[in-house]
């Protein structure tokens, strides 16, 4: 049997079904409010879900074009940039993690140092104004301007 | 029984919400033409800002059918310019609009789709006005049994109708019903699947998933893309954009009958622009491609999904207000933004709350006349924001979807979990699933477990309930033909082929 992401796609699909129908059995119903009640519909979904996985294991579609190793390392660094600018937003404030968010992912598109640098600058300045300012949310500043 | 129109038009002539229709066709045009932003994405980043504003729900909601709406006329800029559909419906647009603009015609060819999408969108509205109110008067009678069915049937067609993967398309939107099951179960006050998580109690939250999906999972394609591609293309001369008498007249028919198709597909639950521009395209291939001048720059082709794509994107606007299920994927953003409010549209939509209701069908009218207005002359100035680059323009993305989760919730968990529905929405999109069968999946899905119980309730259980009436028999027959026939047409097809 080929490997293909389809087939990975529809096991793991079928254990999520598995996993799905374990958790709605565990759930504690300690007043029947209506026939129905709160497991059947996950179920019955699940089971559903499982069909139709089978169905892609057994006539798996053509096979998409993956991204190389050296584009997912790419694209695992433009989530390690999000990741870290959520990580910060509150500790260190937004207007400097945003600063720096911005530059890094304008880097990671292609902008020189200089152009990221500047969009980085007067991107993060003016949306800041423009959410404080105009539409009134209120960003962390971080712990110096407090 | 017009009532509410009239009363419409009072709520949108108030400059305030005169003011928001402008602003969200100008916006709209603007987030639709840049590169890679369909209307979905234009939505999803603008709707948690709408929130604070602090506008009453139908001022929210004339923002953002002027977003839609305008996204819709954004989107073609770059099909026909750059050949680059921003999203599925604009495909259709690239067939006969990009040759078209590199044989120097680029002017007309925004012209003529400028005025094929007006006459769409108009003959749509006239249609959701005069339709609307009527299918609302059928509705009231629904119980739970029939909306239940209703939705039966909405999935059925969605699932023949949308993407070329009918399994898939299943599939996405189990996920997304099950995405919905996530939280305080409403029939019981019973946790499911919270995982003693405190960010999950209340369900996932409909604007985080929306733009984790889109907007997060775009910027990865977007990386991805350029990666492999490189630069994009670069912009033809537009010249002045100017449509003659004369051209308009040779599209006639194709406007006219593709808006009435498009319109039709657009009531049809689950099933939304892009294939209304397919069918529409090959439905005028067959009656007016005498010559095969189509796909070498014929105006007809080029108005002919135009035309479609605008009125069905007016026409998913009646599913949604009188039956509560949305018509097309932008359609159930828009449905849940509503729900934001505490409105669920309905049959009730009406008599409840026809300020709503009127108040956006008004709106469209105005926003179709500003959106012709504004697009004429300054297809130009909209055409330039397609050179922004895209290291310029991923950030503002990133910029508008943190600020906008976090006002929503002020806490870092619900960006954390945008960020992780973020991959799991670009493997999908890789995978060659429609994000838009999970977004109508996590919005019907509620609502059919809910009015399944209700009517199972009534009953005491006994399923007949569920086919017992007129309109759920001739609802469970339509959806049972619409999964059925097209498997037989495969099937016949293919022993013919065998055959033959």
């Amino acid at each position: 049997m080929k490997i293909a992401a389809d087939r990975i796609l529809g096991f793991a699909l079928m254990g999520l079904a598995a996993f799905i129908v374990a958790q709605s059995l565990s759930i504690e119903v300690p007043f029947a409010y209506d026939p129905v009640g709160p497991k059947a519909f996950p179920i019955g979904l699940s089971i559903l879900m499982a069909i139709f996985s089978l169905v892609l294991i057994l006539r798996p579609g053509p096979e998409g074009d993956w991204p190389s190793a050296s584009v997912m390392l790419q694209l695992g660094l433009v989530m390690v940039i999000l990741i870290a600018f959520a990580f910060f937003f509150v500790r260190l404030g937004y207007p400097i993690t945003a600063v720096a968010a911005i530059t890094a992912i304008a880097r990671l598109f292609g902008a020189s140092w200089r152009a990221a640098g500047v969009t980085g600058v007067l991107m993060a300045g003016a949306s800041y104004v423009l959410f404080t300012a105009v539409l009134e949310i209120s960003l962390p500043t971080g712990l110096w301007f407090s | 029984m017009f009532d509410f129109i009239i009363q419409g038009f009072g709520v949108a002539l108030t400059p305030l919400n005169l003011g928001l229709a402008f602003s969200g066709a100008l916006l709209g045009t603007l987030f639709g033409a840049l590169p890679g932003i369909g209307p979905i994405n234009g939505i999803a980043i603008l709707m948690p800002l709408a929130y604070t504003l602090g506008l009453p729900a139908e001022s929210a909601l004339i923002l953002l059918a002027g977003i839609y709406t305008g996204a819709e006329y954004g989107g073609r800029m770059s099909s026909i310019l750059l050949n680059v559909p921003g999203d599925a419906s604009a495909v259709m647009t690239t067939l006969d609009g990009y040759p078209l603009a590199k044989r120097g015609l680029a002017g007309p060819a925004l012209g003529i789709s400028a005025i094929s999408s007006f006459v769409g969108a108009s003959i749509a509205i006239l249609g959701l006005t005069l339709f609307a109110p009527l299918l609302a008067t059928v509705a009231v009678q629904f119980g739970p049994a029939e909306l239940f069915t209703m939705m039966v049937f909405a999935f059925a067609s969605m699932s023949v109708m949308m993407g070329k993967d009918p399994v898939k398309t299943a599939l996405g939107a189990i996920l997304g019903v099950l995405i919905g099951t996530v939280g305080v179960d409403s029939g019981t006050g019973i946790q499911r699947f919270t995982f003693d998580i405190p960010d999950l109690y209340d369900g996932i939250d409909f604007v985080v998933l929306i733009i984790g999906m889109f907007a997060i999972s775009e910027i990865l394609l977007m990386l991805e893309s350029r990666l492999q591609h490189g630069k994009t293309g670069e912009l033809p001369v537009i010249g002045r954009v100017f449509v003659t008498m004369k051209e308009i007249l040779y599209c006639k028919g194709a406007m006219l009958r593709s808006s009435l198709i498009g319109f039709l597909i657009g009531v049809l639950p689950g099933t939304g622009a892009s294939v209304a521009g397919a069918v529409a395209y090959t439905t005028e291939k067959r009656i007016s491609d005498k010559d095969n001048t189509f796909g070498t720059g014929d105006m007809r082709g080029l108005s002919a999904p135009e035309a479609a794509n605008n009125a069905s994107a007016a026409g998913s606007f009646v599913p949604m207000l009188t039956l509560g299920i949305p018509g097309s994927g932008t359609t159930a953003v828009l449905l849940g933004a509503l729900m934001l409010y505490n409105i669920t549209p309905g049959p009730m939509m009406f008599s409840e709350h026809p300020k709503v209701a009127g108040g956006l069908i008004a709106s469209l009218y105005i926003g179709n006349i500003v959106l012709l207005l504004l697009n004429l002359p300054l297809a130009g100035f909209f055409a330039r924001v397609l050179t922004i680059p895209r290291w310029a323009l991923v950030p503002g993305i990133v910029i508008l979807s943190f600020v906008g989760v976090y006002q929503l919730h002020s806490d870092m968990g619900a960006i954390y979990l945008m960020l992780g529905i973020g991959i799991l929405g670009y493997l999908l999109r890789k995978l060659n699933f429609s994000l838009a069968t999970i977004v109508l999946g996590f919005v019907l899905g509620g609502l059919m477990e809910e009015n399944l119980r209700r009517a199972l309730a009534i009953s005491g259980g006994d399923t007949n309930i569920l086919w017992q009436s007129g309109i759920s028999q001739g609802l469970w027959a339509a959806s049972l033909l619409l999964i059925l026939v097209p498997f037989l047409l495969s099937r016949l097809s293919k022993r013919k082929a065998q055959t033959a």
